[in-house]
């Protein structure tokens, strides 16, 4: 009983980031239609960036981390104007291979200013509590909650907030949005602003709890399109579920079926709710 | 008129491939035309998905890593020759699609891309550790090659080799042409223009589609078993998502629903890092904004460069 | 008009008896400068470079009259199989290049391995740990790393003295060389009554294993064996204490202390074992193995890695190969000469000598097996492991 509570915790920590990765993924892919796999690499990024501004320019956490949103704002808005835009009316083949080549150019840029070994930010956060048996260190505990107040404030925006509700606007009927008077050109700079942001918050943590290297984004940006696809598209509840299931069945794998086939079961486990349920188990049929 | 001049320059062109070998003095590069070759072969089959069905699939190196392994074990542990598992190769890499096809083509679109991406995952991660078949990471060494010492060629000549993946390059690219300009192959282009509209008529599309996935698993498979037996090595290594990105690179640069497309587009994917060896991180940016800019620029590929180009100097004639 | 001549004529001849003299030899690394691998090949292509210009600067390889200065062509092959015979094919096809260095990783490794007795060419391996490598009887090959399983036995043997009886392993075992070592481990540890109650894998770009480490504080193992890269294997050290689990810890993961203390604090490392062929650490590396650490480190920045003396010590073994065999064109006089080599002076890493030669019959070097531990922030050479180079070596030529 405490191995499965335990396997449990686990997955949920890791299933937080899955989450926020997806959310950053599916407020692109649903409002504007692009697969934008260049995110898990922005995302990383962010992490980077922090990092670096930590250790290299001593500056605290918290400020690293605004900076670094702030920057990657900059990056996400500069990716969409230069090279998604221009792609826009073509065929979606296209804005697919743009984002399959801006995740090589942002690699790479990776590589060149931070070089090839992983980089792990670091915490004071070394305690670690235990509840009958179960163990929990305190910074995973704080990414997990980090991530349901980020959740929180998303869905707080898009249901409550002006500009959120004409994001959804956009989503559900482009026409007649613009007949209504929303600025159709400037929606794609706001999504994509969101976006980044979420994802530099998931890139810190998993710079923090995890560690960032080379790879590692890409890695995450596949995990992210399956939980979009297990939790159903454009659905924020959808991208919760989907993560977190993902996350724990991983850990369920790992923990008592076999460690080295654990991602193949966690992608088989998606592959059957395609199956059964195309539309993602929270999606609209 | 327009019939004659594509037949002139597919004949210059299959004369330019012959006679490619006598020409190159560096054997260097005739081992990139090898290789290069191969790739014709297996983005002809993504082709017939990704440019005429209009379905991206990011799988295509995980099938020629089940044709290369089927090829070598089949051989290694049947004692079959090679000619023969070059030619079951394919088809047992035609049951991996059909088991893959099945639920992925129930989804559209990105989403279709993304279970072919978590299906070369399977794969390459099957390939990895499963060692009693595949022997892991360490790889199968002293894959035979199709001919034995005393047989008919030299196979330690890199010559021979290199028209004998000719020829099987060029009989898979005729088929290719032949496949597309068939009732199949104007059905699969009908999809991809208006996939509503062909169930609307009476037909289905899916029967067509799975086909389409099924053909271009098999030309991957053949094209993988192909490479095995020339590099007489292979490890999972080769056949991740990132080669399956080389697969679509090269349909989409040379030019997406035609058959020259991938032939050019072959040579590009295997020619263009070895022009940008230097700093390598620097090379992976330039890669991928090469990548960038040629979809933005040219999204029909150099084939659709070359024709704009020609269509402009025959209006300027006339 | 007479001195003019005698003087252009003294002119040429001593420009010619000095362009005679120096000349340049190309010798090319193939390894993993970028990517998850480029922790092991970017260090040794670095290693083969200083090593070169050190030769240089010390007048360069003499044969005859001509001195040979070295210069490096270094490829990238990324880890990948096909990169790697790419840049082997291009240094000997397009550069003209004889002698191929470096090698880190063993995919890659293996595929040129699988071609190269038929080139001209020699080629020396380092990191690469895959047993199959050597075992092939390729003439024109050599490899200064250890098998792992020589080293895995020689572990089997310590821990079970060390009386425990049932350990759990997380590796990296989709690689054949850490499988490898968990095999000849067990071995020895089944000979003293132990046994392996469990065996979980963890991937290169995995960093989170607790899930496998959650099964294994359940099945109550007395110790625990991690064996695998070192980037994960960090977090391995750092999430067992974070679980709770505080059996003893034995690894085969390599890296320096800056890269476990990236991840981990020094208090979690505490007690950590590393049984691994002594390679390079600080604390008990030779005079050689401490002046190339101060070197490496001034000229990279950075330290050098424990595994990168393996191509160091390439560099040397190829220079007095060549330099025995008086030439740099016959290539299989210079793969002669590597077999009957005894081990150079200026080599960091401690190696074993097999009847008074560097490289065993299949082209294998040896080096001593050591027992380091983590005490105090530091990696500290605790003894040696039980190992034997000349019967490991016998049974390696026993392998197909």
């Amino acid at each position: 009983m405490i191995e499965i509570l335990q396997q449990i915790i686990n997955g949920v920590a890791i299933g937080g980031v899955y989450v926020l990765i997806a959310l950053g993924l599916t407020t692109v892919f649903g409002i504007l239609g692009i697969a934008h796999f260049a995110h898990g690499s922005v995302s990383m990024f962010g992490g980077y960036l922090t990092f670096f501004l930590v250790v290299t320019w001593g500056l605290p956490l918290f400020a690293a981390i605004l900076i670094a949103i702030v920057v990657g704002l900059v990056l996400g808005v500069l990716i969409e104007l230069l090279a998604y835009r221009p792609v826009r009316h073509a065929s979606h083949i296209n804005a697919f291979i743009v984002a399959l080549g801006l995740t090589m150019m942002v690699e790479g840029l990776n590589l060149e200013f931070f070089g090839h070994e992983q980089v792990v930010i670091p915490t004071d956060l070394s305690r670690v509590f235990e509840i009958g048996g179960v163990t929990i260190p305190e910074l995973r505990l704080y990414v997990i909650i980090a991530a349901a107040v980020l959740i929180g404030a998303m869905t707080i925006f898009v249901e409550k907030t002006k500009t959120g509700q004409a994001i959804r606007a956009v989503a559900q009927n482009r026409d007649a949005a613009i007949l209504m008077g929303v600025n159709v050109n400037t929606i794609p700079i706001v999504v994509f602003s969101i976006s980044t942001a979420l994802g530099v918050c998931a890139g810190v943590m998993v710079g923090s709890l995890f560690a960032i290297a080379p790879g590692i984004g890409e890695g995450l940006v596949v995990k992210g399109f399956a939980v979009l696809i297990l939790g159903g598209l454009g659905s924020i509840p959808g991208a919760v579920v989907g993560g977190l299931v993902l996350g724990i069945t991983e850990a369920l794998a790992a923990g008592f079926i076999s460690s080295a086939y654990k991602d193949v079961i966690a992608f088989l486990a998606m592959i059957l709710v395609l199956l059964v349920r195309p539309q993602g188990l929270m999606g609209k049929a | 008129m327009r019939v004659n001049r594509k037949a002139v320059l597919w004949t210059l062109a299959l004369v330019g491939f012959i006679l490619l070998p006598q020409v190159i003095t560096v054997k260097y590069y005739l081992h990139l035309s090898i290789l290069a070759l191969c790739w014709v072969i297996a983005a002809q089959g993504q082709n017939l998905i990704q440019g005429y069905t209009g379905y991206v699939s990011i799988v295509q190196a995980g099938f020629m890593g089940i044709g290369a392994y089927s090829s070598t074990l089949l051989g290694l542990h049947f004692d079959l020759p090679v000619w023969l598992t070059l030619l079951l190769a394919p088809c047992v890499t035609a049951i991996f699609a059909v088991i893959t096809g099945y639920p992925s083509l129930r989804v559209k679109g990105h989403y279709f891309a993304v279970v072919t991406l978590a299906f070369n995952l399977v794969i390459f991660i099957v390939l990895m550790n499963w060692h009693e078949l595949t022997q892991g990471e360490g790889g199968i060494t002293g894959i035979p090659s199709p001919g034995g010492e005393d047989g008919w060629f030299d196979w330690s000549d890199r010559q021979t080799y290199y028209y004998f993946v000719l020829i099987v390059a060029v009989l898979m690219t005729g088929l290719a042409a032949l496949i597309v300009r068939s009732r199949v192959g104007q059905i699969l282009i009908s999809v991809r223009q208006n996939e509503t509209l062909v169930g609307a008529i009476g037909i289905s599309a899916w029967k067509y589609k799975l086909f389409a996935f099924v053909a271009s698993a098999m030309y991957a498979g053949l094209a993988g078993a192909v490479y095995a037996h020339y590099q007489s090595f292979i490890n999972p290594e080769i056949f991740g998502v990132a080669q399956s990105l080389d697969a679509i690179l090269a349909v989409i640069v040379g030019g997406s629903g035609t058959i020259a497309g991938p032939v050019i587009g072959a040579f590009f994917v295997v020619f263009l890092p070895e022009y940008l060896r230097f700093a390598d991180s620097f090379r992976l940016i330039l890669y991928g904004l090469a990548l960038v800019l040629a979809t933005i620029f040219m999204p029909r590929g150099i084939v659709g460069l070359v024709d704009d180009a020609w269509r402009r100097i025959l209006a300027r004639r006339s | 008009m007479k001195l003019l001549a005698t003087l252009t004529a003294a002119i040429a001849l001593a420009s010619t008896a000095a362009f005679a003299a120096e000349k340049t030899l190309d010798i090319g690394v193939s390894d993993a400068l970028t990517g998850g691998a480029a922790v092991y090949g970017l260090p040794q292509a670095n290693a083969v470079k200083m090593a070169a210009q050190e030769i240089n600067a010390a007048g360069g390889i003499k044969v005859g009259q001509d001195n040979y200065m070295l210069n490096v062509i270094a490829y990238d092959d990324k880890a990948n199989p096909t990169e790697a015979s790419n840049s082997v094919r291009k240094l000997i096809d397009r550069d003209g290049v004889k002698f191929i260095l470096g090698f880190c990783c063993s995919g890659a490794t293996g595929a040129v391995a699988s071609f190269i007795e038929g080139e001209d060419a020699v080629m020396l391996v380092g990191n690469a740990a895959e047993r199959s490598i050597t075992t092939r009887e390729i003439p024109n090959l050599v490899r200064t790393r250890p098998p792992a399983d020589y080293t895995g036995a020689a572990a089997g043997t310590f821990v079970a003295e060390k009386g425990h009886k049932k350990v759990a392993v997380l590796g990296a075992l989709d690689v054949g060389f850490y499988a490898s070592y968990v095999d000849a481990f067990e071995k020895e540890l089944n000979k003293a009554g132990g046994e392996i109650i469990t065996r979980e894998s963890f991937g290169l770009k995995d960093r989170d294993m607790t899930p496998q480490l959650t099964k294994i504080r359940e099945l109550d193992p007395d110790a625990i064996l991690v064996v695998g890269y070192v980037e994960p294997a960090a977090f391995i050290y750092r999430q067992a204490v974070e679980l709770g689990i505080d059996v003893p810890r034995y690894g085969f993961t390599s890296g320096s202390e800056e890269q476990f203390l990236r991840v981990a604090t020094p208090e979690q490392m505490e007690g950590v074992w590393d049984l691994r062929p002594t390679e390079l650490t600080l604390l008990s590396a030779s005079e050689n193995g401490v002046a190339y650490h101060k070197n490496y480190s001034e000229k990279y920045g950075i330290a050098p890695s424990p595994s990168s003396p393996y191509a160091y010590d390439q560099t040397y073994a190829l220079k007095d190969a060549i330099e025995s065999a008086g030439t740099v064109d016959d290539v299989a006089a210079v793969a002669k000469a590597l077999r009957s080599l005894q081990v150079p002076d200026e080599v960091v890493m401690q190696y074993l000598p097999v009847q008074g030669k560097m490289f065993d019959v299949n082209g294998q070097a040896y080096t001593s097996n050591g027992a380091f531990q983590w005490q105090d922030g530091n990696w500290v050479f605790v003894q040696d492991l039980p190992s034997d180079a000349a019967a490991y070596s016998s049974y390696l030529s026993t392998i197909d």
